[in-house]
């Protein structure tokens, strides 16, 4: 029977972790849709991974709790564990076990029936690239295709949730793009949460980005909502030669944030008339190469939000 | 000044680490104070001695009740026949007996008068300690002789338990081979755990629907199959070497097992209040080091001081020795060797229910 709580894949009631006198979550409220892929978007140290530790019952919360499909993590950790799928952060591979063994491994821990499992397996490798070398040590794999193992090893047991602890981590661009492909397939499918400190990961796999810093949500939308939360201020980046201090004065009368470095002019105002700004510079005698409307993008977000680069 | 800026890296990682450290300076100290302890000279070895009057003469009396006892070492008890004392002696309970033949009085009062007559006794011991057989067999004659007031040695025809087998060194040393074999199981057992948990795999796991029962088991399981393979390997390995098998082979591999058993539970207890491979090799490496020295796997425990003995009898490994050498050396079988076995067993249980509430435990943290 579903009560209301159940309509969430993940739910966060005040969700708090401390270690010491470090406060590593710090109330957490959250509720993620079924079928949403979720990011959680921070930097390195913002309480992505102690998050996920306690969602999937690893560590236990020192305040509030969390519910998986309706299953309380504090009361009821073996249902959770029972439909949950976790890639963690580091890559952990049982090193002289062959990728498919592996994959059996996690799958009869979850109690997957021999012929489904196999099946499963072959499906699963065969998704990643890996069916080829499906009965070779994993500890001969390189880090592309360890990481790809890791990922499936989560899905083995056809999970209902499934939690990606930074999935991309010191990946190169093309092992990076081969598992974003396979991540936007498991849209719809599940309900995928994502940590990440990588925002173009977020930006284009994400439904909803929460963006956690010290160990709080300071901002949660779509990547639209949280790029238009920007938008009571547009930036035009200009590529210019001439440019000369008259020329900017010009600029600064009509537009507060005007910024000259070298041969490149970035203006920021409420609101840009980009005809008027590229008429007035040529009026100024400034040649104007290339000129474009600047989209805030996540990092813009946050670093509005905490004053801090995403990088940092 | 790389040298010395290497040197001095590998120092601070030892220092800072305060398990290597402990280990690393703790290790020799409680090697020494154990070795001290062992062969210190204040206290005497004990040897049990059974003694057969067959003479019933006031001579005899005066030997068995008086000279025997003043030894400081041995401990004397008299019996009526020869079969009990045999069986004491199979079970473990004697070192050796000695029978006092009829006409001993006889001969020592001759050696009293001047006379020169030779004295006889018939001494029956446990072969299966040379060490304690060797020195019994030259204290008795040492006793007999100077009771008796004779320069020559007295004739003791020393007689092992089973005359019809050869006992060589490989039969006294086989059973605290396998013995100390299995000890090493401990770091053995520790190892996989404490990797998986190190590497990150055991967390990987907790997130499973596993159990702490199933994770001890699993890994348990595993350790008992080699387990298995290493006593089938040790007792082949003695055989080839030329050990005899007097007794029950499948009773001594049950024995052998149970020890096994037992280290496998230490290991998993050690692995499971460690953290990391760094912390648990230490711990095992002290805890099954000084253990075998303890337990008599290099010298015999009736050569060490009363206390140390029960020091080693509180651990399964001295009882594992006593019941393999009687088993396979004396030929005992389950009802002379039973409380050893009941104490492996009881051993077994309960280190393995530590095991499991101390996983569960560093599971929670």
């Amino acid at each position: 029977m579903n009560s209301p709580k159940d309509d969430f894949a993940v739910q966060t009631l005040n969700l708090s972790r401390k270690f010491g006198d470090l406060t590593a979550v710090d109330g957490i409220d959250l509720n993620i849709n079924k079928g949403e892929l979720f990011a959680l978007l921070g930097p390195n140290g913002a309480g992505k991974t102690t998050t996920i530790n306690m969602l999937c019952c690893l560590l236990k919360p020192t305040g509030g709790t969390a519910r998986i499909m309706g299953h309380d993590i504090l009361t009821q950790p073996y249902r959770v564990k029972d439909i949950i799928g976790v890639s963690p952060q580091e890559t952990v591979l049982s090193e002289r076990l062959n990728s498919r063994e592996n994959l059996e491994l996690i799958g009869r821990t979850h109690g997957v029936e021999a012929a489904e499992l196999k099946s499963r397996s072959q499906e699963l490798l065969a998704t990643m690239g890996l069916e080829a070398r499906a009965k070779d040590q994993v500890r001969k794999f390189s880090g592309g295709m360890k990481r790809r193992l890791n990922i499936i090893m989560a899905l083995v047991h056809n999970p209902q949730v499934v939690f990606l602890d930074e999935p991309t981590l010191g990946l190169d661009p093309q092992a990076r793009r081969a598992i974003w492909e396979y991540v936007v397939k498991l849209k719809k499918e599940k309900t995928v949460l994502l940590t990440t400190h990588y925002m173009d990961e977020a930006d284009s796999l994400a439904d909803r980005i929460g963006i956690i810093d010290e160990g709080k949500i300071v901002a949660l939308g779509t990547t639209h909502e949280l790029k238009n939360s920007l938008l009571d201020k547009q930036t035009m980046v200009i590529q210019a030669t001439g440019i000369t201090p008259q020329a900017i004065e010009k600029l600064r009368s009509k537009y507060a944030g005007v910024e000259a470095t070298g041969d490149t002019l970035v203006v920021s105002h409420k609101q840009l008339g980009f005809q008027e700004i590229v008429g007035l510079l040529h009026d100024a005698g400034v040649a104007v190469h290339s000129a474009y409307m600047k989209e805030p993008t996540l990092d813009d977000v946050f670093l509005n939000i905490t004053g801090k680069e995403l990088r940092e | 000044m790389r040298l010395l800026a290497l040197a001095m890296r590998n120092l601070k990682e030892t220092y800072r680490d305060p398990l290597a450290l402990g280990f690393l300076l703790g290790f020799p100290l409680i090697f020494m104070l154990l070795f001290g302890a062992i062969f210190s000279g204040d206290t005497l070895p004990e040897f049990t001695v059974g003694v057969i009057d067959q003479d019933n003469t006031m001579m005899s009396q005066a030997f068995t009740d008086q000279a025997l006892p003043m030894v400081p070492v041995l401990s004397v008890t008299t019996y009526d026949d020869a079969d009990t004392a045999l069986k004491d002696l199979k079970f473990g309970e004697l070192n050796a007996y000695i029978v006092i033949p009829p006409g001993f009085g006889e001969q020592v009062s001759q050696n009293w008068q001047g006379a020169k007559a030779d004295i006889t006794l018939d001494m029956t011991y446990d072969e299966s300690d040379v060490m304690i057989s060797e020195q019994l067999i030259t204290i008795i004659n040492e006793v007999t002789r100077a009771f008796a007031r004779i320069e020559v040695p007295v004739t003791v025809n020393a007689v092992p338990i089973h005359v019809e087998n050869q006992i060589d060194y490989i039969d006294f040393i086989g059973p605290r081979i396998i013995t100390f074999g299995l000890l090493i199981l401990i770091p053995t057992a520790a190892r996989p755990i404490v990797r998986d948990k190190e590497k990150g795999f055991l967390a990987r796991l907790l997130t499973t629907p596993t159990h702490p029962v199933d994770f001890i088991l699993g890994y348990s399981l595993s350790m008992v199959a080699i387990t298995i393979a290493q006593i089938a390997i040790f007792i082949f390995g003695a055989w080839l070497m030329g050990m005899d098998i007097i007794g029950n082979l499948g009773l001594a591999f049950l024995i052998f097992f149970l020890t096994g058993l037992c280290s496998v539970g230490i290991g998993m207890v050690i692995a499971s209040l460690s953290k990391s491979e760094n912390q648990a090799e230490p711990l095992a490496w002290i805890f099954s080091m000084p253990l075998a020295m303890l337990s008599g796997c290099w010298f015999s425990i009736e050569l060490m001081p009363s206390y140390i003995r029960a020091a080693a009898f509180a651990f399964p490994y001295a009882h594992t020795i006593e019941a393999a050498r009687g088993v396979l050396i004396r030929g005992v079988g389950l009802e002379a060797v039973g409380n050893d076995f009941l104490f492996l067993i009881g051993w077994a249980v309960v280190i393995f229910a530590i095991g499991i509430v101390l996983f569960r435990r560093s599971m929670r943290s």
